[in-house]
């Protein structure tokens, strides 16, 4: 087609009405004066219009060709069939309507998740060059890359640096800043110096942090912080003059120096800081705590860089491989620790990080692969059926595509005629799909990131996503329409038009494929059925073993007390005070202190030993009086806690059954001396008390120790108050906040979260992946329940006269059910048989997402077969049934 | 769609013919058909309604323009001309034609 016809083409695409009027206008003229010269030359008026026809051809037919010519051919072969398939997929509804449910819920579900993992682990960040951006970290001989970075490491890569152009490094934390009455608590970030400059992003007003400011004491116009636009709109209302403002964060005054554009997410994706303080206020923001002076103590820091132009990474790790060991010197004198990391060859090591660092991906990436497998496997499994369903259709098809064949129609026209269906009904499913995902991978964020970790996570559409999900769409249409295509259009016309069905050896052959696919789906599922049986059955497992105290009806409050003034005993009579306010409230059993919250994954231990034995490690707590009675955790011996048990009293310790049994083997623990190794300070047993999970719930229960929070070697330690309720708690949270105003008006307000909440969130990986896999086996065996069904039907339906026949010639009712019935329980057995090795293999992948439960646990693989043999046969014996209530004179009849 | 006593006329013949009826200048569709026939001597004839794919054909490759305007009896027609090209291409169809009879009737003629 050359650019000229091109151009005249498109022209005439925008004026295609007048086009056609243009031509019949020209042609009318043309008849008219024919009409004119044959009436002249003698013919009557009777037969003037068949003279006409006979001599200018059929009118129409030309207008129909020169209306054609200036069309682009093969778009306008596509919009008839598209409105010729729309029309057939209208004729059967039911198809229709599987077809896009099955579709909806694959593609839905696979995009959903394909959207959390572009948000946690392909989008980069939105700043300029992300490509230039690396992420650092050091190799230490371990198993597990190590990210965590203490203050000496990360300040000497930040001063000498050759490859990088900047080196950042940062912290999440929450910050108190003051509002109208009280502190309240706002995410926040620690960056260092280089942070901004880093990340090339213009701030929207004043100017945003600069090494000057990462120094002790702020620039010499004091300390800064840069706050986000959205920060700017809730608490400043958009005030044009924020910039110069103060923000009193941890009771010390900051000024605003800039605001962030929306866009700007910081370096972590999963994180949504509102105000960017320097990382030398740390000690001002976080105290008492100092990460700073913790020297080599506190590994807080994520560190990451940016490349000077023209380095490549494999420049900057050999520059690396060189400073290593010089920083390793400097960040410390002791001796034994730089000894240990000498042993295992310690260097820092540059990566990719474009996409910024977020510990959400080294946690998630495993169970999100694992979900998007098990979306693969559903959608492969709708296609599956689908490609079935549409090839028994094209089957129940043949005589009217054989005769369209006969009649002049390429075999090509044909093929992308019945592509064009399965590309509509890929289309239409996947646009459902689509519409679906957005809201599927909202929720399915809120499960997996569940919790008051702070993650957050942006799962919007962008290029990607509907990139993949276009993706998906031509290979499901593809996989669902190609082959039955294929198979259709195939073999001789003659044969088609004369025999139809009766094309018995063609027949033989053709109902071999379909065989192939329903018992891959059979396959299929079973695989997911098996999956989902040992995900569930983990997760039941896991609920089951129990944290070890009885996590129902049981309410934290925390509250945070380090920046507020009373510390020691006076703060522990605050706390006192609080309990008793409490434990007055409607519905309130018990009260009572703990340090950390069990199974929240935060963790304190240390050595302990018995006196001239050797230290053992333990998992640590410091809880208040009557603790083990408001979990309760059995209490075996001694007693509880009691305000009474003061730093003057003597120091006391309650160990788990586990810790007892370590330290005291074979012996009475109670009234025992325990030795703590760094301090060599003296504690008392003064209880055994059962064991509890700490930090994680998959972990068995770790020996554990208790301590008096009144004998807590922190001056001010932010306790949650524990609360033993019956029934629900609505009232509570008020009450809390108004207890708290009194008693300490400082302080955040407290913030709650039940006890089943904590213990949701330390099992939302594993309770996501079991209501999912549930979830995806019941789709599973719903779609090839249809596919068994819907094939065996159609199959029946074209062996109608056949069946006739054989029950004219005497064949049993039953007999004639057992004949079709046995076509499908071959290919479920076989496919069965298939998923059940495939399964094998594939579970020991799941080993790891795995709760006392072993991948091949037999009791799940033998009711995975169950359950699908039980559906497979349902499925199979509606078109038996029906096969069998074949009258047979009809059935002969309707040849 | 063109008939001659005994046969058809190719496609590429038709379009040649009508790229010889403009040559003259600017004629509607009908006049086209009318010339064909007279200046044939009525020995080739056209099923006239297919004069029309070929003329739009032209038009689309660009060898013939088309204008709206009044016929002799005042009607609107659309009148096709020669463009630049056209003119080259009749040139060279009317050589390759001369050269091709030449030869066919050489042929025939040989004993």
């Amino acid at each position: 087609m050359s650019l000229h016809q091109l151009f005249l083409k498109i022209q005439s695409l925008f004026r295609r009405r007048s086009m056609a009027s243009e031509i019949s206008e020209e042609l009318e003229f043309h008849q008219a004066l024919l009409r004119d010269r044959l009436s002249r030359n003698g013919v009557l008026p009777t037969e003037l219009d068949m003279a006409t026809k006979r001599t200018f051809g059929n009118a129409s037919r030309w207008q129909e060709r020169l209306i054609e010519l200036w069309q682009f051919g093969s778009l306008e072969n596509l919009l008839r069939d598209l409105s010729f398939s729309a029309r057939m997929l209208r004729k059967s509804p039911g198809f229709t309507a599987v077809a896009l449910l099955t579709l909806t819920l694959g593609v839905g579900a696979n995009t959903a998740v394909f959207s959390l993992i572009n948000g946690l682990l392909l989008r980069p960040l939105p700043v300029p060059q992300a490509e230039q951006l690396a992420v650092l970290r050091m190799e230490e001989g371990g198993p597990q890359p190590n990210y965590s970075f203490c203050t000496p490491f990360f300040r000497s890569l930040e001063s000498n640096h050759d490859a990088f152009a900047d080196v950042f490094a940062y912290n999440p934390d929450t910050l108190q800043v003051q509002g109208r009455s009280a502190n309240e608590n706002i995410p926040g970030m620690l960056v260092s110096g280089q942070f901004f400059r880093a990340l090339r992003t213009a701030p929207l007003l004043g100017r945003y942090l600069t090494p000057e400011d990462d120094r002790p004491g702020g620039s010499p116009e004091g300390l800064a912080v840069v706050v986000t636009e959205q920060f700017w709109e809730t608490w400043f209302d958009r005030a044009p003059d924020v910039v110069g403002r103060k923000l009193v964060i941890a009771n010390v005054p900051f000024t605003v120096v800039g605001v962030m554009p929306k866009r700007f997410i910081g370096a972590d994706p999963t994180r949504s800081p509102q105000i960017f303080a320097p990382l030398a206020t740390d000690p001002i923001i976080d105290a008492p705590r100092n990460h700073i002076d913790d020297g080599i103590h506190a590994w807080w820091l994520t560190v990451g860089a940016r490349l000077q132009p023209g380095v490549t990474l494999a420049q900057a790790n050999a520059s690396l491989a060189t400073v290593s060991r010089p920083i390793l010197h400097q960040a410390s004198d002791d001796a034994e620790f730089i000894g240990e990391e000498e042993k295992v060859h310690f260097h820092f090591v540059a990566e990719p990080g474009s996409r910024g660092f977020a510990d959400a991906r080294l946690l998630f990436r495993r169970p999100l692969l694992a979900m998007f497998s098990m979306c693969a496997g559903i959608l492969l499994l709708a296609c599956l059926n689908l490609a079935g369903l549409l090839m028994a259709r094209g089957a129940a098809r043949e005589r009217e595509l054989a005769t369209r064949l006969a009649i002049g129609a390429t075999r090509r026209r044909l093929i992308q005629q019945l592509l064009v269906e399965s590309l509509l009904i890929a289309t239409l499913g996947t646009a459902a799909g689509l519409a679906v995902a957005a809201l599927v991978s909202r929720s399915l964020a809120a499960l997996l990131l569940s919790g008051d970790s702070g993650w957050q996570l942006d799962t919007s559409l962008d290029v990607r996503v509907l990139g993949f999900a276009a993706f998906i769409a031509v290979t499901s249409a593809v996989l669902i329409g190609l082959v039955p295509a294929l198979e259709a259009t195939a073999g001789n016309v003659n044969d088609q038009i004369k025999d139809g069905q009766h094309a018995r050896q063609r027949l033989e052959r053709r109902r071999i494929l379909p065989r192939v696919l329903l018992a891959s789906e059979v396959a299929l599922a079973l695989v997911l059925v098996v999956g989902a049986g040992l995900l569930a059955t983990s997760m039941v497992r896991l609920f089951k073993s129990g944290p070890g105290f009885d996590p129902h009806e049981l309410v934290n409050i925390a509250f945070r007390m380090d920046k507020q003034q009373l510390e020691g005993d006076a703060l522990m009579r605050q706390y006192q005070q609080l309990a008793e306010g409490l434990s007055r409230q409607p519905g309130v059993k018990k009260v009572s202190f703990e340090f950390i919250v069990p199974l929240s994954h935060r963790g304190w231990n240390g050595r302990y030993g018995a006196p001239g034995a050797q230290p053992q490690l333990m998992y640590m707590n410091s809880v208040g009086p009557d603790y083990f009675a408001t979990m309760r955790i059995p209490l075996y011996q001694g007693r509880e806690f009691t305000w009474a048990d003061s730093k003057a009293s003597g120091l006391k310790i309650t160990l788990n059954r586990s810790a007892a049994d370590l330290l005291f083997p074979g012996e009475e623990a109670l009234g025992q001396q325990v030795i703590e190794e760094r301090s060599h300070s003296t504690y008392q047993v003064v209880a055994v008390v059962g064991d509890t999970k700490y930090r994680d719930m998959r972990e068995p229960a770790p020996p554990s120790g208790y301590i008096p929070i009144m004998q807590d070697e922190q001056k001010k330690p932010s306790l949650s108050a524990v609360v033993r309720t019956d029934g629900p708690q609505a009232g509570l949270a008020s009450a809390a906040r108004s207890l708290a105003a009194r008693l300490a008006p400082a302080i955040p307000a407290p913030t709650l979260s039940t006890m089943n909440e904590v213990l949701n969130d330390a099992m939302s990986t594993e309770r996501m992946m079991a209501l999912l896999s549930v979830f995806f086996a019941g789709c599973a065996l719903l779609v090839t329940a249809i596919g068994l069904y819907g094939t065996l039907a159609y199959a029946t339906a074209r062996r109608t006269s056949e069946i006739g026949i054989r029950m004219a010639l005497g064949a049993q009712r039953m007999r004639v059910m057992l004949l079709v019935f046995r076509e499908n329980a071959l290919v479920a057995t076989i496919g069965s048989g298939i998923g059940l090795a495939i399964a094998l293999l594939v579970s020991r992948a799941l080993a790891s997402f795995l709760y006392g439960t072993s991948p091949h646990d037999p009791w799940v693989l033998v009711g995975s077969v169950a359950a699908l043999s039980l559906i497979a046969s349902v499925a199979s014996l509606l078109p038996a049934v029906r096969a069998a209530r074949i009258e047979p004179m009809a059935a002969i009849r309707r040849e | 769609m063109i008939r001659e006593e005994s046969g058809d006329l190719i496609q590429g013949t038709l379009e040649m013919l009508i790229l010889k009826a403009l040559a003259r200048g600017p004629l509607h569709g009908y006049a086209v058909a009318e010339w064909i026939e007279q200046s044939s001597k009525q020995v080739l004839k056209v099923e006239e309604g297919a004069l029309y794919p070929a003329l739009h054909r032209l038009q689309l490759r660009g060898l013939l323009s088309a204008e709206w305007g009044a016929s002799e009896n005042n009607r609107r027609a659309k009148f096709y001309s020669l463009t630049a090209e056209g003119r080259k291409r009749l040139n060279a169809e009317s050589q390759r034609w001369a050269r091709l009879s030449a030869a066919v009737a050489f042929v025939m003629q040989a004993s």
